[in-house]
């Protein structure tokens, strides 16, 4: 191929600068770590590390890291190290560079000039020069220099003391906003690390097509830890912060826990959870949230039992039935909008229409049919999306063998869809599970329910002689649920005082099993997914 | 509208696109649609003037091309066979017959109409909306577009067999029984368990039956309960094939069944098709001229614009076409 540049096929050893490349990556994603950490309260700045002040240790690891990846470029413009750079970074790693350094010269001028629009001059300066740089020069200069003079230059702040633990920036608003050392210093820690980390990764891919790519899988990668870093750190956080609450007066032993009967036997659990086994009551010695626990449960199962049939026939009827055309549209954008349509206003239908209905007073039902409704759009959809993707083929080889219509539907398309049913209705459900506003309005009554006074469905179907045959006075009552309570513990301070020993722990430990709840619902529906996909794939 | 007396009109030159010309009606009698079959002369009629082109040569089709003498009994009749999806005209006035316990092997370029005619023959094109089919198809004699046909009992006596293996994702056995289940031939479920009516044994037995037909049992025995999707294209195509068994057909329609399988796989459709149609009547579209050569009793070729152009013992149609754009297609000048 003409004018394609030959390079060797293998590299010869470079393990040297590869060591110091890898080294560079590490401090670099360690350096995120820190960063991300210290943003949340896990590593405190005015703190130290080893003997160190923090601050001061993050300059340093920026400064030797910035060296690092200075040193590799000039290395490789030298012809030590052995690479394939390209002619220069690419107009994307030119354009960060300069902004990040207009960014750069234009704080740091306003700092020291203090007012005026010194900055923006001496902002174009920095951030020009760092364009003409990279631009104008070989990638292994390009892509290190600007990135590696970043870290030196905050590296340095940090180790002279420039900016220190204590340091604040009077922005001088109205408001009186002032951007603290708290922030600043590991948020600039964090870009400085993902700057100089991309740069040590394209070198350690030796420049060009590979390094670019090694540079990109950093960034990646540090990225999408950071996302589940963060995710895993709420759960935990509200762990840590539940879970005393959650064992208060926790025994374990034969015969400390409460009898529950299944079928006809007793049994006497082994272990006694009285936060999760005992409702409230002036007698107990310690206060429990069952009757919240059951309500959710009931308002979650009532409120799947109720949509999940609709929303697949509705699914289905449009999807095999309806003519695709207008009516399919307008059901399509109605569904939509209903989905996104605020809880609130689900809740004042569920107020004003339900309600008025079942009694007159708040009840679990009226609960279970106004979450329903909001999760029904979101089963349609998904239903719809579910079975717009099985395949026509398997419908044409049903019609073949001379099967109906309708048995094909139910033997083969919606088994086919049912995995992505599952999906839709676990997403509902996350959702609808932690709603307080709708089923204030329509289910709630104290928040401090007795334990005896917990809902108990299966248990209130009565059958009578007359229409309507069954009666439920459970369903009837008004209950109360999770995120009710915690909403009620929290912002109203409702039933707290002699009642609760710790509130604080007590709310935590509410939240705690809110969480637990809503997730194990998320097990339940993983699990359902996971069957029926097993049944119809071959692994 | 297979007329083929030639006409008084003068011959034009011919063109280097058939089908343009094909589009146009020239005679203002003429209704539109209606290929301009009777501009060319006829390439064989002995004045020894051919209108050879780059592409297919304009030709009148004749009738006796389309004639094919056989012993037996006819399994189809197809009179005058008309599919228009929307405006297009995909299948143009097609009159066939085809013999029962036979293989008949239906060729052509893409494109013109050999999946429409085997759809037309167990009225799958029904379920595409923009298709509309006039004329006559008799199976045994009867009437299948007609009022009153039951297209259960259709499709069970004419079974299909799709281009690319579509097993339901289910097990083996279950692919197998579903279509007697629901027709209610075997019950295997609950409520009949409960009765003592179940039927597993029976099941079991057509099951059995159907993959030694479709010789895939040997491969398939020790794990009748996997998914079938885990198996290879070819088995899955023969398990289509076991599939479409199990309602006990007459007739099994194939649309190009090997066009996604290597070598082996399709060596062995081919075998199982040599069998079948000791028992069945084969009717199969296929690409691939080498295997119609080799598994066809007759072989129909339809030509661009959907009309049916030669009809006839396969090998006559191989090796002695009357028709020359025939003969270039099998030769492969065109396709
Ligand atoms: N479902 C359909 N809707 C509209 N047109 C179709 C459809 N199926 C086939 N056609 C048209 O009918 C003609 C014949 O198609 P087909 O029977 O699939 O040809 P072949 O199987 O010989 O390749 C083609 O022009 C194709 O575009
Ligand atoms: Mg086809």
């Amino acid at each position: 191929m003409a004018g394609a540049t030959r390079t060797p096929l293998v590299r010869a050893d470079a393990s040297r600068p590869e060591a110091v490349a890898s080294l560079a990556m590490a401090i670099a994603v360690g350096l995120i770590a820190v960063g991300i950490a210290s943003l949340f309260g896990l590593v405190p700045i005015d703190a130290a590390i080893g003997g160190v002040p923090t601050v001061t240790a993050l300059g340093g690891l920026l400064v030797v890291l910035g060296a690092a990846v200075i040193g590799l470029g000039v290395g490789s413009a030298l012809g030590y190290i052995e690479t394939e750079p390209s002619p220069n970074a690419g107009l994307v790693a030119t354009v960060g560079f300069a902004f990040v350094w207009f960014v750069l010269g234009g704080l740091t001028a306003s700092l020291v000039l203090e007012g005026g629009l010194a900055w923006l001059p001496a902002g174009a300066v920095t951030g020009g020069a760092a364009f003409a740089m990279t631009a104008a020069t070989r990638e292994d200069i390009g892509s290190t220099l600007p990135a590696g003079a970043v870290a030196i230059v905050v590296g340095g702040t940090f180790l002279t003391g420039t900016i220190g633990p204590v340091w604040v920036w009077d922005l001088g608003f109205e408001q009186q906003a002032s951007m603290t050392a708290t922030f600043l210093v590991p948020a600039a820690t964090i870009a400085c690390g993902l700057l100089a980390g991309w740069a040590a990764a394209t070198a350690y891919g030796g420049f060009g097509a590979r390094g670019r790519r090694m540079g990109a899988y950093l960034l990646i990668y540090v990225n999408a830890s950071a996302i589940i870093g963060v995710l895993f750190l709420l759960i935990a956080f509200t762990a840590v912060r539940g879970i005393p609450g959650l064992l208060t007066g926790a025994t374990v032993g034969s015969g400390v826990g409460p009898t529950v009967s299944v079928l006809g036997v007793s049994v006497t659990l082994p272990v006694a959870v009285p936060f999760v086994m005992n409702g409230v009551s002036l007698l107990n010695d310690f206060q429990g949230v069952l009757p919240a626990i059951v309500g959710t449960v009931w308002l979650v199962v009532g409120a799947v039992v109720l949509a999940v049939p609709l929303g697949v026939g509705a699914a289905v009827f449009l999807t095999e039935y309806a003519e695709r055309g207008r009516l399919t549209q307008a059901v399509e954008v109605a569904t939509n909008g209903l989905w996104s349509t605020p809880s609130i206003v689900f809740g004042l239908f569920g107020f004003t229409f339900l309600v008025p209905r079942f009694g007159g007073n708040k009840s679990l039902l009226a609960g279970m049919v106004t979450l329903g409704f909001m999760l029904l759009p979101l089963v349609l959809i998904t239903s719809r999306e579910a079975l717009l993707a099985v395949p026509d083929e398997y419908r044409d080889a049903s019609a073949a063998l001379g099967v109906s219509k309708w048995q094909t539907i139910r033997s083969v398309v919606v088994p086919a869809a049912l995995p992505g049913v599952v999906t839709g209705t676990i997403l509902g459900v996350g959702r609808i599970a932690g709603e307080t506003a709708p089923i204030l309005l329509t289910m709630t009554g104290g928040t401090f329910v007795s334990g005896d006074r917990a809902a108990d469905v299966i248990g209130g179907f009565a059958f009578t002689s007359q229409p309507p045959f069954v009666t439920n006075p459970e369903l009837l009552q008004a209950t109360t649920a999770l995120p009710f309570q915690l909403y009620a513990l929290i912002t109203a301070g409702v039933g707290l005082g002699d009642n609760v020993s710790n509130p604080v722990e007590f709310q935590w430990a509410t939240a705690f099993v809110l969480l637990l709840v809503v997730l194990s619902f998320y097990a339940v529906g993983i699990g359902a997914r996971y069957y029926f996909r097993r049944r119809l794939r071959h692994e | 509208m297979s007329e083929t007396t030639p006409t008084t009109k003068t011959d034009r030159p011919a063109k280097t696109d058939q089908s343009t010309e094909a589009d146009q009606p020239t005679e203002a009698d003429q209704p539109a649609n209606e290929p301009d079959v009777t501009t060319a002369a006829d390439a064989t009629n002995g004045d020894g003037a051919t209108h050879t082109t780059a592409g297919e040569t304009d030709e009148q089709v004749r009738e006796e091309w389309r004639e094919y003498d056989f012993e037996g009994m006819a399994k189809f009749a197809v009179e005058d066979l008309d599919v228009h999806y929307g405006d297009d005209h995909a299948l143009q006035g097609v009159s066939i017959e085809i013999p029962e316990n036979s293989v008949t092997a239906l060729i052509g370029p893409s494109g013109c109409g050999k999946s429409t005619f085997l759809r037309s023959l167990n009225r799958m094109n029904d379920r595409i909306k923009s298709a509309r089919v006039d004329g006559s198809v008799r199976i045994d004699g009867q009437e299948i577009y007609q009022d009153g046909v039951n297209l259960v009992e259709l499709r069970k006596r004419v079974g299909m067999v799709f281009q690319s293996p579509n097993p339901f994702p289910k097990s083996i056995r279950e692919n197998i029984a579903y279509g007697p289940e629901k027709h209610g031939d075997i019950e295997t479920g609950p409520l009949a368990r409960l009765l003592g009516r179940s039927d597993a044994a029976a099941r079991d037995r057509l099951v059995e039956e159907c993959l030694r037909d479709a010789a895939l049992w040997e491969e398939v025995n020790d794990r009748l309960d996997d998914n079938a999707l885990g198996l290879s294209g070819g088995q899955q195509q023969r398990l289509c094939i076991a599939r479409c068994l199990s309602v006990d057909p007459e007739v099994i329609l194939m649309d190009e069944p090997a066009s996604a399988l290597d070598p082996i796989a399709t060596a062995k459709i081919e075998d199982l098709i040599e069998q079948l149609s000791e028992e069945y009547t084969v009717v199969i579209v296929t690409h691939n001229m080498q295997q119609a050569a080799r598994i066809s009793d007759q072989t129909a070729v339809f030509l661009t614009g959907g009309e049916l152009v030669e009809y006839g013992d396969t090998d006559q149609v191989f090796e002695d076409p009357h028709s020359e754009r025939v003969e270039d297609y099998i030769t492969g000048k065109f396709g």
